[in-house]
């Protein structure tokens, strides 16, 4: 939060009265604030990021020292990988390959059938987030903003802990079944199948759609809503002209986001789903499992070259949208107790009843579920599961993972890698708003750490860190604390500059050319005039690069030097033998820090409009 | 303080411990650090000032009960074992921290347990990387695992046991390295697990595929878990390489589900997705300690056979202290550690001579005819065999 604190420094009257020593400070800041943050921005992203993935990618074009793309053309040519195209990059006729791929018993290999579950996972994500968002922006309900804080709650969790949920909801002896079951209905069979999987998708990613339309409703100007009233609008037309336009790139950043995240999918799909869905990340891993690397660098280097090419292509339009600069007057919120009985009003408080139903069924079971799983075992009701974590904690050796430790530490690393990443991200989010061809080539570059392969960034950090370089007659090697923040910053700060980017881009420029012409340096216009304007995407993006940070296991339990670096994932994971009532009652302790942190953080620096 | 510790850990920069592993306290360490004033105590990484703490074991034969581990200074010396995570740390089947107190009481010696994520492929990648392994020795090895071992690195990875004087307590059958590097400590029989309230299971293979047991059966996939993997295994060894293949076929039409992980397909089973599951033939003990009606726990040999997954241990070709590794090799198949290990990871012990409570032997159940694949078998194969399902299961 350091930028916001400076960004009130500067507002407030007694900046006259800074002691020398701040002055001087200030002055260094104006001076060559945004470029020192730029370099030590690039080499940390080189360090830990660029360097570490290319040692591992560059294996697919590599082969015992000789430049090829054998490998390429072998994955391509796979109909296993590839399915009806395949035979298209095998020299066939595209009108033959389309014919078929038309017919009901096409194939659309791996990759294929990678991109349609991703697609009708961002297509339920967005169905299941965009009526959240209109619901969180525009009524007013007592627990509205607890609700929205902990909207992002399910981004943290493990996919352990989504599984036991779900299948506990969902499963044909769940509650649903149960409540069918009670009313003579007929139950259904939904684990074990694509629904289950996009159902969970959607149960990941409806979150982060919500929170980024939810964000954008909120800075809806309300006066050119009454504008296009009073020219006499209908308030359908009054929003189809003039609200929607300024939701669609949020609502589509959401989507592009959600299908990144849900192409490069891999657990969950074979915790709910099974073998018959899995997708290019689990070959990836399979690969790598088997010390392939050539063809695992080379399926890793095609998922990422997919994940990129949607990115960018969500950036162009992000970059021909132009909107009026963000309005200072949000629209009011609606009471959600009709104050009319129009049959309109109570159309559409039907619509938010049923929607709620559907949002406790997909959410709040599963959630409640992992909570009842943490207290249960074959006997009923204990209490052991949190009695072994106590007992861990006053007895547990040194090597052991501990509660207490991961729970600090999961919160001290989030704190730290939000510190780094906000500066990051807002940084990078200035070079790519300016002026300049290819910049959206940057910018997608930039959201690389969204894009590879985590399966691939694991063997990175081990052989690019870990193992270390040799430098003369010294093995430099990087691990602990501060590279773990390093990491997670690293994997953070996209989404700082996907939050602060649009607004950035949407600010008249001439703010900060009389700011310049004032006299203020560049990075004194940034964090005096620009960033207070877009803060609702800045605080946005902070809780996303924090949750990112609370959820990330693998790049953790990697550069971790000793079991007392490790987090809450960590040792859910670690606690899971052959029973999994510790790692569950461990999962619920991360569930509660979580939400805490995050309702806090919303009071911290969400103001009235914060997201 | 612990804002101190942070800036104290960017001050090094080299850190080159065993993730997951809190020691390290080993001479290797010590030439790379820079002989920094600010190596902080959490790094767990000696200076140079420091004399390592360990150099030469001047230990003679592997059989020696009392100490060792001799060190130059008078320190103790350290032995470090690199192993899988649920083996320190999961409380249901967790002896290391049980296996680290009876060899400290019993040697002059620090045992230091390391558990990278990715386990044994951790020591390979450092291996094939040209990197210290920080490691003396590993424990939890599987057959397939050191075939892999073998496969990637043209010179191996382990050294051979040499002298170690419980060999010969070790079971008929169990020993899996014809190289005589590792040693079995343990094992485990991966067989079905069903609930008797439900169904009564089929005896054989064949009766998988029978209408009744229609989506009766959840397994786990093999590229992902060992049970899966030993159930594939176990396929291959009854049908044969030619006819394993045609199985799948016939029971993925009869809706057999495959999930990702152990714990993914033993919590559906629990929740009454299907009333079978491959798992492991000690499943009552657990059901035992949770107060589970032992009925809904029902194990199942098909074909009176289950397959074994003996886990084994090695030294490091370059371990720091090979005399060292030898003698805690000897020490696990001790009678005495043999029971503690088997009933703490809820396995069977490897020697005829480990000391078993009455409660354990009749809950834990043992196969009439165990079977596995040898060294030998898998070698050259069994990558093959895994894709060749894969392919065939998989069809996109």
């Amino acid at each position: 939060m350091g930028s916001r604190q400076e960004h009130r420094d500067g507002d407030s009257p007694g900046r006259e009265y800074l002691g020398p020593a701040r002055r001087l400070l200030r002055g260094v800041v104006d001076r060559v604030g945004l470029t020192f943050v730029a370099l030590a921005s690039f080499v940390l992203l080189v360090v830990v990021f660029y360097y570490p993935v290319a040692t591992v990618l560059v294996e697919a074009v590599l082969v015992d020292g000789r430049a090829t793309l054998d490998i390429f053309v072998d994955i391509l040519r796979d109909p296993f990988y590839f399915g009806e195209v395949a035979r298209l990059f095998s020299g066939e006729s595209p009108v033959a390959v389309a014919g078929d791929l038309l017919s009901a018993d096409r194939r659309l290999g791996i990759v294929g059938f990678t991109a349609y579950q991703a697609l009708l996972s961002t297509l339920a994500s967005v169905a299941l987030g965009v009526p959240a968002a209109y619901i969180l922006a525009r009524y007013e309900f007592p627990g509205r903003r607890t609700i929205r804080s902990l909207t992002i709650l399910p981004f943290i969790l493990p996919s352990i802990m989504v599984a036991v949920g779900f299948v506990a909801t969902f499963g044909q002896n769940g509650p649903l079944n149960s409540a069918l079951e009670a009313v003579g209905l007929p139950t259904f069979d939904l684990l074990y199948s694509l629904e289950a999987i996009i159902i969970a998708h959607a149960f990941y990613n409806a979150p982060l759609v919500a929170r980024m339309t939810t964000a954008a409703w909120e800075s809806v100007d309300a006066s050119s809503v009454e504008t296009a009233r009073s020219l006499g609008a209908s308030p359908f037309r009054a929003f189809r002209d003039v609200v929607a336009p300024q939701l669609y790139p949020a609502v589509l950043m959401g989507a592009t986001l959600t299908f990144v995240f849900t192409f490069g999918t891999f657990p969950i799909v074979l915790a709910l789903g099974g073998i018959e869905y899995v997708t290019v990340e689990y070959f990836v891993y399979r690969l790598i499992q088997d010390f392939d690397y050539a063809e695992a660098a080379g399926l890793a280097l095609i998922e990422l070259a997919i994940s990129l090419s949607v990115l960018y292509g969500y950036l162009r339009y992000e970059a021909r949208q132009s909107m009026q600069s963000r309005g200072a007057r949000p629209l009011p919120r609606k009471p959600l107790r009709p104050p009319s009985l129009s049959v309109r009003a109570l159309l559409v408080r039907v619509g938010i009843v049923c929607y709620g139903l559907v949002a406790v069924v997909v959410f709040v079971l599963p959630l409640a579920n992992m909570v009842l799983a943490s207290v249960t075992d074959a006997g009923g009701f204990t209490l052991s599961h949190y009695q072994f974590l106590l007992e861990r904690q006053a007895e547990g050796a040194a090597f052991q993972v501990q509660p207490w430790p991961a729970i600090r530490n999961s919160l001290l690393f989030g704190v730290a890698s939000l510190a780094v990443a906000l500066p990051i991200g807002v940084v990078i989010a200035v070079l790519t708003t300016r002026e300049y061809r290819g910049r959206k080539l940057v910018d997608t570059l930039a959201m690389a750490p969204l894009s590879v392969s985590g399966i691939v960034v694991g063997l990175g950090l081990l052989r690019g860190l870990v193992f270390g370089v040799e430098l003369g007659d010294t093995r430099v090697a990087v691990g602990g604390a501060l590279a773990i923040v390093a990491a997670h910053a690293v994997a953070g700060y996209p989404f700082v500059v996907r939050t602060v980017a649009p607004g950035l881009e949407n600010l008249d420029d001439q703010l900060v050319e009389s700011a310049r012409a004032l006299g203020a340096s560049r990075t004194r216009a940034l964090l005096d005039i620009e960033l207070p304007l877009v803060w609702p995407g800045v605080v946005a993006g902070a809780a996303f690069a924090f949750a990112l940070s609370i959820g990330e296991f693998s790049s953790t339990v990697i550069l971790a030097t000793g079991t007392d670096q490790f987090t809450m994932p960590v040792a859910i994971e670690r606690f899971i033998g052959r029973r999994l009532g510790p790692a569950t009652a461990m999962g619920v302790v991360l569930l509660v820090v979580t939400s805490v942190s995050f309702v806090v953080i919303d009071r911290l620096g969400g103001d009235h409009r914060g997201l | 303080m612990r804002r101190r510790k942070v800036l104290a850990a960017l001050g090094t920069g080299a850190v080159t411990a065993v993730a997951g592993c809190l020691g390290g306290d080993d001479g290797e360490d010590g030439d790379d650090t820079p002989a920094d004033t600010e190596t902080p105590a959490d790094t767990e990484t000696p200076t140079d000032t420091e004399t390592p703490a360990n150099t030469e074991t001047p230990t003679d034969d592997g059989s020696g009960e009392s100490n060792d581990g001799g060190t130059t200074d008078g320190e103790q010396a350290t032995l470090t074992v690199g192993t899988y995570g649920s083996f320190l740390d999961a409380p249901s089947v967790s002896p290391g921290a049980r296996v680290k107190e009876e060899f400290e009481s019993e040697f002059d010696a620090t045992l230091e347990w390391a558990a990278p994520d990715q386990e044994i492929n951790y020591y390979i990648e450092r291996q094939r990387q040209g990197v210290d392994l920080d490691a003396d020795m590993y424990l939890g090895l599987n057959t397939d695992e050191l075939v892999r071992i073998d496969s990637e690195l043209d010179d191996g990875l382990f050294a051979e046991a040499g002298d170690v004087g419980r060999v010969g307590d070790i079971r008929e059958g169990l020993q899996f390295d014809p190289d005589g590097r590792a040693l079995p400590f343990d094992t485990g029989y991966i067989s079905p697990v069903y609930d008797s309230t439900e169904i009564e299971a089929p005896e054989t293979f064949e009766g998988l595929l029978d209408d009744e047991y229609e989506g009766a059966l959840i397994a786990q996939n093999p590229g992902t878990a060992t049970t899966g993997r030993a159930f594939l295994f176990h396929t291959v060894h009854y049908f044969g390489e030619d006819g394993y293949l045609d199985f799948w076929a016939d029971l993925q039409d009869n809706g057999v589900q495959i999930l990702g992980s152990w714990s993914d397909a033993y919590s559906a089973w629990q929740e009454g997705e299907a009333p079978m599951v491959v798992s492991y033939s000690t499943d009552q003990v657990f059901a035992e300690a949770d107060g589970a009606d032992l009925a809904e726990h029902q194990i199942r040999f098909l074909n009176d056979q289950a397959y074994a997954n003996p886990e084994g241990m090695a030294v490091f070709q370059n371990a720091d202290e090979p005399e060292l590794a030898r003698e805690f090799m000897n020490f696990v198949l001790g009678p005495e550690l043999q029971g503690i290990i088997a009933e703490q990871n809820v396995s069977f012990p490897a020697t005829e001579t480990a000391t078993l409570s009455e409660d354990y032997n009749e809950l834990a159940k043992e196969p009439p005819e165990p079977v596995t694949f040898s060294y030998n078998e898998l070698k050259g194969s069994m990558e093959g065999w895994v894709e060749d399902w894969e392919r065939q299961f998989i069809s996109n």
